[in-house]
């Protein structure tokens, strides 16, 4: 399964960028996320509870930020296992600048499951990644709205 | 008494099954103590085993025991297998996982619910190895192995050349070929599999409880498993199993299993599987590629064929396999007299669910390229499939027919069976109809299948899958024996004892219907046991339900079990009454003199002096009433050095016509009218009959339309539930014509042959002929399934931007 997609974040490339990468937000904007640690340079281990279809559960995953460009560009290897099954998840960022305040956010990903998850979820699969990403999106985007205004 | 036997008697098992009675695994009720158990999974297709954290899961409250495939292994030697190749099946994985949906971890629990919960907190590690699924990639150069020590993904590959092929094909006027892939699906049952395990170390023994249809063949392969003697594992099977299909063969790895877990954990193990286990880590069908070439004179007469056949038997060759790829072995050539036949039979390995029987078992597959071929070679040389049939169907007095390939035909009339299907169908009309319905864009079809239905299997014929040579190095094997109990209390009520395991034949009916004629006794007296119990029945390797052969075989047992009741009882009432036995008859329960029918004796007399008053029986005769029967069948000898075998003991006929329309828009196929014709020699029971067509015919409309098992290219399953597997349902079956010609088989006392898998192997190809029938104008070959709608819109699509291309062209 892989998808793309891209949006306008309204900041600076630069504070775009910290942001992103910023533990404390990533937990609070990936959905079903529950806890996000740093255990290595660029490496987190975080607890993620998703429901796909009927098969819902707990994903203990890792995180890892690669191929890092400082502002510009970053890979997200994600790994998740879990009593549903497997994920496995490459997302690719790329930030352009659009004006001092505002910055254009190109994404693509490319994901795998395996397990329960794709005996029974493989129809909703599409779907569901949209909706996790977009959410991703969208509470990002308050979130740097919010930390924007109260800078 | 009146002819009970042929009647079309109601089952006496509705009367309990429908009133919530029925006595199925989970009824049975558990010994005290007994503990749950939940199976752990794979999620990968295949990796390395690297560690399996197991604490987190010991910790919570209830559970008794967390099991894995290194605790297991201590009680355990591998499966054998019928194939030389050295493969290691264990019931759980023990270094590797193969295929999703392996067992990985077994947790003994108070409750299931306990059970799955502590199943989340168990932590395994895998090492990622690429996966193979693809049939003809497993046999390339670079593919993955599964299995190191064997060296490569083939577990059996063998020739076999019968008659002059090579001159056939050089005289040919046309060679013929094409190549066809038949797709992984399985059956279905409501009820899963479900096992008791207890083990009990005062005797060394293991008492299992499952839903275990045979062949019993399988109690030794468990036995030698678990490294006891075979009379240390008591395998008892219930009365009653909710549908089988043939996918209950495939219990044995999770019986084995559950009886290590009881002994580990030890306490009494249950454990029901659920739905998406069962559609992923049960068993299936095989999935086939077949190059098929035919030898073809211009009149459309085949001379020759020359199969490759590539079976995927998934993870772990696992018996009975490759038992997939020799069932059929015999009947190869189907209802045609074929006399030359070149076979290339290969049994590979994948990262996909191991297989087992199934309805139909290598039928479906035998008969989709067999008669996909037929259709194509008229086609070909532009004449009517009818005709090509016709040409070369066996004739009648050429039975007993001996086919290219060992089998001996026993009876038939294919030729009256084919025409009574094309009458009843209305083959002309229906090609009148089309011709006008095409004007009118609509796309409808014919389609015809003729195929051999197989049944009783010759216990020999698995060993097909070795050479002469390696043959010639064991015993040798034969036979297809089944064994009934007829026995008669003091009172002269009858109890009958089978050994065919029913999973819902309605077997009881049809036994006590037999007994009934043979001694003259009402059916409603007659109580049949069904139960089988290894430590108590009498019964043999090839016990079972499986191979339609019941009607073949477990009724011959059961009529020749009778027939000693009846001579013990008659010797008994000579002695009485003085007279010769040729002067007796038996009829309303009593003897009669033939000549003098005011002097008669009756049989519950004659029974209770066999209890009550031994010492009247004449000279060495012992007391008590209580006959075993075991009965086989002489045609049913061992493969010869030239690999001649006559794989099973009764061959019936079965010609279908179905015409279909297909939705232009959306491609859906629909079925108009479903004909089929069945020669099963003498009906023992034509209501049950029927219901034994229509449930094989509906398993094979599933095949052909409905059902498959996805995976997708790195082994994920993809159809692990009803919402992705889809069945059809009652609003999906047609309307169906069933006719039967009867000519009896000489093979069996009461003419009868099996029939409950005929269409299962017949509808799959006769709905595909259906529908490249339909679709000749767009000229395009149908040569898998199933015929989805998103199958046959793809093609039609494709079909008609070629049609562009040309124009523009």
């Amino acid at each position: 399964m892989e998808g793309k997609g891209n949006m306008v974040l309204e900041a600076g490339v630069n504070r775009a960028y910290e942001v992103l990468l910023d533990p404390a937000v990533l937990e609070k904007c990936i959905m079903g996320c529950k806890k996000l640690v740093l255990v290595d340079d660029n490496k987190y281990e975080a607890e993620l509870s998703i429901g796909i279809a009927a098969i819902k559960g707990n994903y203990s995953s890792t995180i890892e930020i690669l191929d890092l460009e400082e502002p510009r560009h970053y890979k997200l290897a994600v790994k998740g296992e879990g009593a549903p099954g497997t994920v496995e998840a490459v997302g690719i960022v790329d930030l352009t600048p659009d004006g001092e305040s505002s910055t254009l956010l190109n994404y693509s990903y490319e994901a795998e499951v395996g397990g329960k998850v794709a005996m029974v979820g493989q129809r909703m699969l599409g779907g569901v990644a949209k909706l996790v990403i977009q959410d991703f999106f969208k509470k990002l985007g308050k979130e740097l709205k919010r930390m924007e205004q109260s800078a | 008494m009146d002819k009970v036997i042929g009647k079309a008697v109601t089952r006496v098992e509705d009367m309990r099954l429908l009133t919530g009675q029925g006595k199925y695994i989970d009824d049975i009720g558990t010994p005290a103590q007994t503990f749950q158990a939940a199976i752990l999974r794979s999620s990968s297709s295949h990796a390395n085993l690297v560690s399996i954290d197991t604490a987190e899961a010991e910790k919570v409250p209830g559970v008794k025991a967390v099991i894995t495939g290194e605790q297991v292994k201590k009680y355990l030697e591998p499966f054998s297998v019928g194939v030389s190749a050295p493969v290691h099946y264990y019931p759980i994985a023990v270094d590797k996982v193969r295929y999703v949906g392996e067992p990985v971890a077994v947790v003994v629990a108070k409750s299931r619910y306990i059970a799955e919960d502590a199943m989340e907190r168990i932590k395994v590690k895998y090492e990622a190895l690429p996966p193979v699924v693809d049939i003809e990639g497993s046999m390339e150069e670079d593919a993955p192995i599964l299995h190191e020590n064997v060296g490569s993904n083939i577990a059996n590959h063998r020739t076999f050349h019968y008659g002059k092929v090579d001159q056939a094909f050089e005289e040919a006027d046309r060679i013929i070929k094409h190549k066809y892939l038949f797709p992984k699906y399985t059956a279905t049952p409501v009820e899963t599999y479900g096992i008791i395990a207890n083990y009990e170390s005062s005797e060394n023994q293991y008492t299992v409880h499952a839903n275990f249809h045979g062949p019993f063949v399988i109690q030794a392969i468990m036995a030698q498993a678990l490294k006891i003697p075979s009379n240390k594992l008591r395998i008892i099977v219930p009365k009653d199993i909710g549908g089988s299909y043939g996918i209950k063969a495939g219990t044995f790895p999770y019986m084995v299993l559950l009886s290590v877990a009881s002994r580990i954990a030890g306490c009494p193990v249950k454990w029901i599987e659920d739905r998406q286990e069962h559609l992923s880590a049960s068993s299936s069908g095989t999935d086939r590629v077949t190059y098929i070439e035919a030898a073809v004179k211009n009149n459309g007469k085949v001379t020759g064929l020359r199969m490759k056949m590539i079976d995927n038997v998934g993870a772990y060759i696992r018996a009975p396999e490759p038992a997939c790829l020799y069932r059929t072995h015999a009947n190869s050539t189907g209802a045609y007299d074929i006399p030359n036949l070149h076979i290339d039979a290969y049994a590979i390995m994948t990262n996909k669910l191991p297989t087992g029987l199934i309805r139909g078992y290598g039928g479906q597959e035998l008969y989709f390229p067999l008669e996909r071929i037929m259709q194509r070679v008229a086609f070909e040389l532009n004449l009517d499939p009818a005709d090509v049939i016709r040409e070369n169907l066996i004739k009648k007095e050429q039975f007993p027919y001996k086919t290219a390939s060992g089998g001996m035909y026993d009876s038939g009339d294919y030729m009256k069976g084919f025409e009574l299907a094309l009458e009843t169908g209305k083959y002309e009309e229906f090609r009148k109809k089309q011709e006008k319905a095409r004007k009118e864009g609509k796309i409808v079809g014919v389609g015809l299948a003729c195929i051999v239905e197989p049944s009783g299997s010759n216990m020999g014929y698995i060993t097909v899958a070795l050479t002469p040579e390696e043959r010639a190095k064991s015993l040798p094997k034969s036979g297809c024996s089944e064994a009934a109990t007829v026995s008669m209390d003091p009172m002269g009520s009858v109890n009958v004892r089978i050994s065919t395991t029913p999973s819902g034949q309605g077997h009881e009916t049809v036994a006590a219907q037999i007994v009934s004629e043979v001694l003259s006794i009402p059916a409603d007296k007659i109580k049949v046991v069904a139960e089988l119990d290894t430590s108590t029945s009498a019964w043999s390797i090839a016990s079972g339900s499986y191979s339609s052969r019941f009607a073949s075989l477990g009724s011959s047992a059961v009529f020749y079990a009778a027939h000693k009741v009846k001579e013990k009882l008659m010797k008994i009432a000579s002695h009485q009454m003085k007279v010769s036995e040729s002067e007796l008859e038996l009829r309303d329960g009593a003897f009669y003199e033939k000549n003098d029918p005011t002097k008669k004796y009756a049989l519950k007399r004659a029974a209770g002096s066999a209890h009550w008053n031994p010492l009247s029986l004449p000279e060495g005769m012992e007391p008590g009433i209580y006959e075993t029967y075991y009965y086989s069948v002489k045609a049913a000898e061992p493969p010869d050095e030239n690999d001649l075998i006559n794989s099973s003991v009764t061959y019936g006929f079965v010609a279908d016509l179905v015409t279909v329309e297909i939705d232009p828009d959306t491609g859906e196929v629909r079925i108009l009218d479903y004909v089929t014709i069945h020669d099963a020699g003498k009906l023992l029971n034509p209501l049950i009959v029927d219901g034994q067509i229509f449930g094989g015919l509906a398993h094979g409309l599933g095949g052909a339309l409905y059902e498959e098992l996805v995976y997708d290219n790195k082994g994920q399953l993809l159809t692990g539930s009803f919402m992705d597997y889809l069945c059809p349902t009652a609003p999906e079956i047609p309307n169906v014509t069933i006719k039967h010609i009867e000519t009896p088989s000489p093979m069996t006392p009461l003419g009868a042959k099996g029939l409950g898998e005929g269409n299962t192997m017949s509808a799959p190809v006769a709905v595909a002929n259906a529908v490249s029938d339909a679709l000749t104008p767009y000229q395009i070959e149908i040569d898998t399934l199933p015929l989805s709608p998103n199958r046959i819109w793809t093609l039609l699509n494709q079909a008609k931007q070629n049609k562009n291309k040309e124009v523009t062209v």
